[in-house]
């Protein structure tokens, strides 16, 4: 079976080669069966990698240990979901899945029915045969899967306890999905430059693809932070660790594109820095992959280290001096149409948007990569933390919400001084009222005292604007308020759809606030029938058990919960030694409240069930996942078909 | 009149509150000095941050910087005890001097260049769009003097009938 699986490969592998090359030979010499027949070999390409992928999943499930990923990824007592997520547990099966995903995505692109643009998808294709490509030739040459052993184990590894999370399941499909699907938007930009079609078509064709790969990695991050949250076991969502700072980049950089190509479609500006924006995404995502594969970086998250740094390097250097050689050779056909008839309009918020997005990608860049940058320049070995990324980050973020406001109620082309100070002044009260409020409250820190001001500002900016648009409504065609509303979002999604996904972004800027600034933590050593206090908690430690299960030793601690005397619950935070893992893995023990978080992390016991406990109060966590669901809903209006 | 009135009210009740408000006060604490120590045990973690008990550098530093807080000595002398131990790899975030300021300075500068490239390309739209304002106002004029002289040349020639 795997040798049916590598074969497939091997066919996709001149299948995609000779697709990429009659695209583009067929599209150039209007040689139509020429392009069928390229369009054909795409459609094979997708079938032999699902062939492939097929049968390493039948291979993960009927345990073929033979096989050496199947053998270091699952074992015998894993359930199916976990055997089926090992197909991206290991850097040979995430790159067959990326390749699986990204001719799926092709054979879409392809067998999509549009009324514009059909000129483009030749070529587009051929970008995405060219990728594919790539990929391929890692998959059977340098990383692959269906490499045998020469012996059959009994059992396999398993998975790395910390793995074995519902997180597994969800978190690297949507941050792949992602990735991959910026593959579309840059094939169809890359068309547009090589045939010269440079006007809207290409953007109408990519907006869901760009949306979608944009919300599936927005997503996939949220679903990260809270994997590291509950699995991880160190009190935090976020590390700025190399690899998640990977997944972000691209995500604010297409952010900006989002925004700038409404640009382009309403006033006919930005169009080579719309170009830009796509080539630097995709760009981006390799450079994530490329992350995650190397090792150039160490982090928490990386697979381990293999020989694909250069492959990569070479692949990104290609695409993207290629990309952006192309980009200048058609510069003097994307010049923009735009005027301006004042400073103060909704094209001047998009372009400080833009650079505050890309500002912010610069400075992450900048701080993963300094790391090894030290190391050549100086030779000194240096570690770009937290501190650094909160430091510089904080203030733009902060602007850039504050700027999510100020757009909301700025219209295009220009706007009166009466038009503006008419439409902010409520806005501007409710948070000039909010900082006063909170202040007299007891608030301090600056970031508190700006961020949350700057919320209010911004959330009373987006009822406004729905409370200005359901009135209109109810007035001028008599809908009940409740059926305003509902109409105005469903006839203009992609616009609603965004301002929810601002409000989602307003909500986890108040739960990443609050559990930044107000964290309290405390170490004790307890034994059984001592107490702590940690703010209005008191825990009493009440025993220690140990017990063992098939393949895991487990140390398990019981703590009864008081919150202002009155007992709420128990809490029991756990350490385990699995049997294929020398580390001991952390089990934290969460409460979860509106407010806030309690947080207990067993570090360590004795002989005589003494134990010490990490006890972290967390405020307004919540609020950052409910804020995810919120992404996850604003997005999905934004990106549902209109009628 | 009247909200002139209640306006000093307000003011006063305004700083009373304020007076009266509590004060958050950040003690130095142990954890502080950790935020900016990084493990060393491999874990990439920030020190506060590290939950592995069994991991041996975790013990040995913290041990260490429990002693060197009750021995009264400042945040400053503990971090650079540190540094001369373990080298800069050992700070959770690079010092803001020498060749690490660039990475400090450098994206601030960026968005500063950045700043002058939005105002530049916005004075240019703004200026384009007021000469195209203004070549159709000329155009504009034109038509109307030359529609203006062909009446009038009419109106000469036929004279009032």
């Amino acid at each position: 079976m795997a040798d049916i699986g590598y074969i497939a490969l091997c066919l996709a592998l001149t299948a995609s080669v000779y697709s990429a090359i009659a695209y583009t030979v067929g599209a150039r010499r209007r040689n139509w069966p020429l392009v069928t027949s390229a369009k054909n070999s795409l459609l094979a390409v997708s079938g032999l990698i699902s062939i492939s992928i097929a049968i390493l999943a039948y291979a993960l499930v009927t345990h073929n240990f033979q096989l050496e990923y199947v053998a270091s990824y699952s074992s015998r007592d894993m359930p199916l979901a976990y055997l089926l997520s090992a197909l991206w547990a290991g850097n040979d099966g995430s790159l067959l899945f990326w390749a699986w995903l990204l001719s799926i995505f092709a054979a879409i692109v392809i067998l999509q029915k549009r009324n514009i643009g059909q000129e483009l998808v030749p070529y587009a294709s051929s970008v995405i045969a060219v990728t594919l490509a790539f990929f391929l030739v890692l998959l059977l040459f340098v990383s692959t899967p269906f490499h045998k052993l020469s012996f059959t184990p009994v059992d396999g590894t398993g998975l790395n306890p910390l793995l074995e999370n519902p997180g597994m399941i969800l978190h690297p499909p949507a941050l792949l999905v992602g990735y991959v699907g910026f593959t579309i938007p840059f094939a169809f930009a890359i068309a547009a430059l090589l045939t010269k079609r440079l006007g809207d078509e290409w953007l109408i064709m990519i907006r869901r693809w760009a949306l979608l790969a944009w919300l599936c990695l927005g997503v996939g991050l949220i679903i990260g932070a809270w994997w590291a949250y509950v699995e991880l076991g160190w009190g935090g969502y976020w590390a700025w660790d190399p690899v998640e700072n990977a997944g972000l980049l691209p995500w604010l950089v297409s952010t900006a594109f989002l925004h700038s190509i409404m640009m382009q479609r309403r006033r006919g500006m930005l169009k080579a820095w719309n170009m830009v924006l796509v080539i630097l995404t995709f760009s981006l995502t390799i450079f994530g992959t490329f992350l995650t594969r190397s090792g150039v970086l160490s982090s928490v998250h990386t697979f381990s280290e293999s020989t694909l740094g250069p492959f990569f390097l070479t692949f990104i250097g290609v695409t993207l001096f290629g990309s952006l050689g192309l980009l200048y050779y058609r510069s003097a056909d994307l010049r923009d149409e735009a005027e301006m008839e004042s400073f103060i309009s909704r094209e001047s918020t998009f372009l400080l948007n833009n650079l505050l997005l890309i500002g912010s990608t610069f400075a992450i860049f900048l701080g993963t990569v300094f790391p090894v940058i030290s190391e050549m320049v100086r030779g000194v070995k240096i570690t770009v933390g937290p501190p650094f990324f909160n430091q510089v980050n904080g203030p733009i973020f902060l602007a850039l919400i504050l700027l999510a406001g100020i757009c909301t109620l700025t219209g295009w082309r220009r706007v009166s001084i009466r038009n503006l100070t008419r439409h902010f002044l409520w806005p501007l009260l409710a948070g000039l009222i909010l900082g006063i409020v909170i202040f007299i409250l007891g608030v301090r820190e600056w970031y508190a005292l700006i961020g949350f001001p700057i919320c209010g500002f911004v959330l009373t900016t987006i009822l406004y604007e729905w409370s200005r648009g359901v009135k209109v409504r109810h007035q001028i065609r008599a809908e009940n308020y409740f059926k305003a509303f509902w109409c105005l979002i469903t006839t203009n999604r992609p616009r609603y759809g965004g301002y929810i996904v601002h409000i989602a972004i307003l909500l986890m800027t108040i739960g990443i606030v609050g559990s930044s600034l107000y964290d309290v933590e405390q170490e004790v050593t307890l034994k059984p029938g001592e107490m702590m206090t940690i703010k209005n908690y008191t825990l009493t430690y009440e025993n220690l058990d140990i017990y063992e299960t098939e393949n895991r030793a487990v140390v398990t601690t019981t703590l009864s919960v008081n919150n202002h005397g009155e007992l709420v619950g128990k809490l029991v935070p756990e350490k385990y030694f699995h049997r294929s893992y020398k580390q001991p893995v952390t089990e934290v023990a969460i409460r979860t409240t509106l407010r806030e978080d309690l947080y207990v992390i067993l570090l360590g016991w004795d002989e005589d069930n003494t134990a010490t406990f990490k006890v972290l109060v967390n405020p307004l966590v919540s609020w950052i996942w409910i804020g995810g669901g919120v992404f996850l809903l604003g997005g999905l209006i934004a990106c549902w078909p209109e009628r | 009149m009247s909200s002139l009135k209640i306006r000093p009210g307000i003011i006063v009740l305004f700083i009373a509150l304020l007076a009266f408000s509590p004060v958050k006060v950040k003690a130095q604490s142990m954890t502080d000095v950790s935020r900016q120590l990084i493990c060393q045990c491999g874990c990439t973690l920030v020190l506060s941050n590290c939950t592995h008990h069994e991991c041996g550098s975790r013990e040995i530093i913290t041990n260490l910087l429990n002693e060197k807080l009750n021995q009264g000595q400042s945040e400053a002398a503990i971090i650079q005890f540190f540094v001369t131990q373990y080298g800069e790899q050992v700070l959770s975030a690079p010092p803001k001097k020498g060749f690490n300021l660039a990475a400090w300075v450098t994206p601030f500068a960026a968005l500063l260049f950045g700043v002058g490239v939005v105002y530049v390309t916005l004075k240019r739209w703004v200026r384009r769009e007021k000469q195209n304002h203004s070549s159709v106002v000329i155009e504009e004029d034109e038509r109307y003097t030359r529609q203006l002289e062909k009446e009038l040349k009419e109106f000469n020639e036929r004279s009032f009938r």
